[in-house]
């Protein structure tokens, strides 16, 4: 916190960004009020779940959508020569700005139109936790893939770009093999689900099923780390973190 | 005087022509890159054909504000094409203020706005013609082939407007590093304003009066609206409606950036090298 106006310049405009962002919605429901059930409550609890969820990841453990890009550039050295877990040490040694106004925007909408009963703050937070896990979990088996491939940066980022943009829409627009897609290779839906399955009309099966895929993708990812760290190569770059 | 004028303009030029061949070549050897970036493409317009079908209930034939469902379809092409395209200006100017580099740039015999210009113009040209490509693709198979007559060549005559007022727009925002030293902000503020009522997601006829009304005073509409608008609805007078906003914002925006530029020129230390 010692550079608080930046701080704040940089949190505030993510906090706007996602705002207008909502402001799409609007106009766009303004002219088709319900779509395939959704109405704009929905989609702004979908926001804040989103971008809630992404942004206690991004604060806590800014690092989980830079592995390809830490692993292919041989920083990686750095974290081996600090007591494990390697992975904790990687991933928390980052901390996003930006990504406290996406936290804060989370919160902010669902203090304006979210359940504020108990009931509804626990689910609240339970959607929060599964969104988080799921970022987490999906970016860290791409991020892996640099294990394996090289230097795979653009695909993992491209993973990242593709996998917020499916958040960020109603899971029941998509219908067919798209809608099976989204529950299953890109899990996308577990978080475009969760306004309707565990927010509005709580479906125990989803939002268990939502729970375990976003544990499972972090197990998977902390799995696939381990073996990648068997056959990482050290990079030989030297260098000192500042 | 004359004369001097004119073998200086003919250098000039030939400096753009060279800094936009020497981008398309740059372009031509990140070849994945590109290859990655068009498969974003894919994948939003895959949603959004997604979203609009579920919009209008599946019906080919319903109109809204105007538009059918194919129409909004391709629209979005155009629009996604375009916003595509723009390289990442501002992170540019941010890097070479804070590297140092545009110490550089600045004594090199070409302006340093123009160099933008033509690096911008040509890259986002190149991008846009493959964007729209692929584009087509999804589009095509989605809701079937473009039969907008003259649509193709008025969005091409609003394209080069459309481009030049892009460039503006970022370099607005890539000139506010010369004063702070983070510029992504506002460089994410101004995409999502060109996204929202810039028409980018939704044309500018399907949004309530009032902010039609609001955004008809605004230059966002000249960079993504008005092209796409003449691809999809073309007709001659509105063709030249649209050129005439754009010439009149190109004004106004060119005459702020280079006031920005002139200042924050003037204000400029470099330190070490």
């Amino acid at each position: 916190m010692e550079y608080r106006l930046s701080f704040a310049l940089l949190a505030g405009m993510m906090f706007v960004n996602n705002l207008l962002w909502l402001f799409f919605w609007s106009l766009f429901f303004n002219r088709f009020p319900v779509v395939n059930g959704w109405e704009l409550r929905d989609v702004m609890m979908l926001w804040a779940v989103g971008a809630g969820g992404f942004g206690w990841a991004s604060v806590l453990f800014g690092n989980f959508h830079r592995i390809a890009a830490i692993v292919s550039s041989g920083q990686l050295d750095v974290y081996l020569s600090q007591p494990k877990p390697v992975l904790l040490g990687v991933l928390a040694s980052r901390m996003s700005v930006t990504a406290a106004g996406d936290l804060l925007f989370g919160l902010a909408i669902y203090a304006w139109v979210g359940d504020r009963s108990l009931a509804g703050a626990c689910a609240f937070a339970l959607g929060l936790l599964i969104s988080g896990l799921l970022f987490m979990g999906v970016m860290l088996i791409a991020g892996c893939l640099a294990f394996y491939l090289g230097n795979s940066e653009g695909i993992a980022s491209q993973v990242f770009n593709s996998f917020v943009s499916l958040t960020t829409y109603p899971a029941d627009i998509f219908r067919g093999m798209a809608r099976i897609a989204l529950f299953s290779i890109v899990p996308a839906g577990f978080i475009s689900y969760l306004p309707i399955g565990l927010l509005r009309d709580f479906d125990p099966a989803f939002a268990a099923g939502a729970l375990a895929m976003a544990v499972g993708s972090c197990l998977a990812g902390a799995w696939l780390f381990g073996r990648g760290l068997k056959r990482y190569g050290s990079g030989n770059a030297i260098a000192m973190r500042s | 005087m004359t004369g001097w004028r004119f073998v200086l303009r003919a250098a000039s030029g030939r400096k753009a022509e060279a800094v936009a061949r020497l981008t398309v070549q740059q372009q031509l050897a990140y070849k994945t890159d590109f290859l990655l970036r068009s498969s974003f493409l894919l994948l939003i317009l895959f949603v959004f054909v997604q979203l609009w079908t579920a919009a209008y209930g599946g019906d080919s034939a319903k109109v809204i504000s105007g538009f059918t469902m194919k129409e909004i379809i391709w629209y979005l092409v155009f629009t996604e094409s375009l916003t595509m395209a723009a390289p990442p200006l501002t992170a540019k100017v941010e890097e070479e203020v804070k590297s140092g580099d545009i110490a550089v740039r600045l004594i090199r015999p070409m302006s340093y706005l123009g160099y933008h210009y033509s690096a911008f113009l040509s890259e986002a040209a190149f991008r846009c013609a493959v964007h729209l490509l692929v584009g087509s693709a999804v589009a095509w198979s989605f809701v079937g082939a473009p039969d907008f007559g003259f649509g193709w060549p008025g969005f091409m005559a609003l394209s080069l407007g459309a481009l030049t007022v892009a460039f503006l727009l970022n370099a607005s925002v890539a000139l506010c590093a010369f004063w702070v030293e983070e510029t992504a902000g506002l460089q994410f503020v101004l995409q999502k304003l060109q996204f929202t009522i810039g028409g980018m997601l939704l044309p500018v006829d399907l949004m309530p009066g009032w902010l039609q009304r609001v955004c008809a005073w605004l230059p966002f509409q000249a960079a993504l609206y008005l092209p796409a608008r003449a691809a999809v609805h073309y007709d001659g007078a509105m063709l030249l409606r649209f050129a005439a906003v754009q010439i009149g914002w190109i004004a106004v925006l060119g005459a702020l950036v280079a006031f920005m530029y002139r200042r924050g020129v003037r204000k400029l230390y470099v330190n070490g090298g």
